[in-house]
């Protein structure tokens, strides 16, 4: 169930902008969609959102293809955050709104605009014209405005681009209350750090799906794990103890002992208690960790190779 | 339906906002109201040459004797309603004139809105939207006619010859006001949206559809020169051609209203 694709491809004439790319969105998911300019995320977003249909290879929804004939009733189980907020600029904020839920065959549109209106903080806002809003509030409009009809899918380009720090972590908490609510949701993004606070899977495009993963999966995939131990004292006589136990990459750094964790079976615990048995003071442990910017440059960088 | 309904208001309350699109339509109404009195009433009074002294209305007269309902109108009273029953064909440029401003905007600035996307995305079918987008346009576009042939009625009752403002209410008038020019106007704004489905400046979509006002120019003269008597059932014939042109530019316009390359061509 939810929101899967199969093998999807689209060409533009002789360009390939989206080659055999296949992957699900279960409920409650946050997947988050990486790629550089001109990977072919926003073609992706647009074929799942049923507004482009792809050359080969199938959406489906809740089992059901996404055709031509299936489009409009599916679209309605949709929620979809372009990358402009695409507001009608000479109405106001509660006409935009209003049209829209009409426009979803809502029963009660009325009650539902001012629900939208409520939870996204802009009923004070709701008679101003769409043209006289700052680019956050519009961006929270074109939010409330794809959640109106309570879609269990929602697709986000690039949903916090150009919001201060204040509107982006509303967004992103708003985000993440569409995961409790159980609704699978798509983000394209270039914000990594956004990512790593949201998406439970990640897949890194460039016309095809280069890798796909959590976060955790994909960082131990690329990167060897290291641990680092903060002593009390210098550490090189510490390194050399380590390096006899087989950590053969183990270095001191003033009062600072790390090792990779890689071609061995100690685990952290077992390198601390081996450390404190020799006698150091442990004043901080910490597992190294790259950055998720690290781990998609290098997915990037690797496929770039090849 | 329900769509259309919602996107018809939308249309209709962007309209609200943004009057200048009808400055040309009110020019062309002024216009097609003021020559008419100008040529009918205000000319002969300023001369003091009356109208059927002139040899150049023989043909007006000569047309008129030939309809028993006319008979009982003076000379000068049927050279007047001569000229303002011919020019009731200018009237229907009104809402040609509307349609063409208002369609050729609607989808192009959709587009410039980048307002397009987030529209195709709700369940709304192709065509839905674009009748929509043409009935947006053509209410307006025939309210604003009925208001200048209301204007055109009053001065009319007001300026011309006893009898004359009853012609104007024959079915034949009627039929051109209220069949023939909301067809005229359906096809000069179905062309528009076609237009401006395809190309990304409003002005060419304006110019493109400008083209209707060709064939009603030469009705108009030929009317004048007494080549065509616009009788009621020559105006139901045009009707008839016109419905079918309309199909026509409906289908065309589904066609040519390319989702795809909308959204991806169009930058």
């Amino acid at each position: 169930m939810g929101l899967s694709a199969h093998h999807l491809t689209r060409r533009f004439g002789e360009r390939v902008a989206v080659d055999d790319v296949s992957f699900e969105l279960a409920p409650g998911e946050i997947f988050a969609l990486l790629g550089p300019n001109g990977a072919g995320k926003t073609t992706t977003l647009r074929m799942l959102a049923g507004l482009i249909a792809p050359s080969s290879g199938s959406v489906q929804l809740d089992a059901e293809s996404m055709t031509s004939e299936s489009g409009s009733r599916l679209r309605s189980r949709i929620g979809f955050l372009t990358e402009t907020p695409g507001l009608w600029d000479n109405l106001t904020v509660r006409q935009n709104l209003y049209t829209y839920a009409r426009l979803y065959g809502l029963s009660a549109p009325d009650r539902a605009v001012d629900d939208a209106l409520d939870v996204f903080g802009i009923r004070d806002r709701d008679r101003e014209r769409a043209a006289k809003l700052s680019k956050g509030l519009k961006q929270r409009v074109a939010l409330a405005r794809c959640l109106l009809h309570k879609p269990p899918i929602v697709l986000l380009d690039e949903p916090t681009a150009g919001l201060d720090p204040e509107n982006a972590r509303e967004v992103r908490e708003l985000i993440l209350g569409l995961r409790r609510e159980g609704r699978s949701v798509l983000i394209c993004t270039h914000n990594l750090d956004e990512v790593e606070r949201l998406a439970d899977r990640v897949a890194v495009l460039r016309s095809r799906l280069v890798a796909v993963g959590t976060p955790s999966a994909l960082r131990q995939r690329l990167f060897v794990p290291r641990v680092s131990v903060s002593l009390t004292e210098p550490a090189e006589r510490y390194a050399a103890m380590l390096r006899s136990d087989g950590l053969a990459d183990a270095r001191a750094t003033g009062r600072l002992v790390s090792a990779s964790l890689s071609g061995t079976s100690l685990s952290t615990p077992q390198i601390v208690r081996r450390l404190v048995e020799a006698g150091a003071g442990i004043e901080a442990v910490t597992q190294e960790e790259p950055a998720l910017e690290d781990v998609y440059l290098k997915i990037l960088h690797s496929e770039g190779l090849q | 339906m329900r769509r259309m309904a919602a996107l018809v208001g939308k249309e209709l309350a962007d309209l609200r906002q943004n009057p200048t699109l009808f400055a040309p339509v009110v020019l062309v109404g002024f216009f097609a109201i003021l020559v008419p009195m100008f040529i009918a009433v205000i000319l002969p009074s300023v001369t003091g040459e009356r109208l059927s002294d002139s040899s150049d209305f023989e043909v007006a007269i000569e047309l008129y004797r030939q309809q028993a309902f006319m008979g009982t109108l003076g000379p000068e009273a049927a050279i007047q309603a001569y000229v303002f029953q011919g020019f009731l064909v200018f009237l229907v440029l009104v809402p040609v004139t509307a349609s063409m401003s208002i369609a050729a905007f609607s989808v192009i600035g959709e587009k410039q809105a980048r307002a397009l996307e987030p529209l195709l995305a709700t369940p709304i079918t192709t065509l839905e939207l674009l009748g929509a987008k043409v009935l947006g346009a053509l209410i307006p576009a025939v309210v604003l006619m009925i208001g200048c042939l209301g204007v055109y009625l009053l001065a009319i009752a007001w300026v011309a010859q006893p009898g004359v403002f009853w012609i104007l209410l024959a079915p034949r008038s009627l039929a051109v006001v209220f069949v023939m020019a909301p067809l005229v106007s359906l096809a000069a704004l179905q062309m528009a949206v076609c237009v401006s489905s395809r190309v990304n400046d409003a002005r060419t979509a304006q110019q493109i559809g400008a083209l209707v006002i060709l064939p009603l120019t030469g009705l108009f003269v030929a009317q004048l020169l007494g080549a065509i008597v616009l009788t009621v059932p020559l105006i139901l014939l045009i009707a008839l051609g016109l419905v079918g042109l309309n199909a026509g530019l409906m289908w065309m316009a589904i066609r040519l209203f390319d989702r795809e390359t909308i959204l991806t061509r169009w930058r």
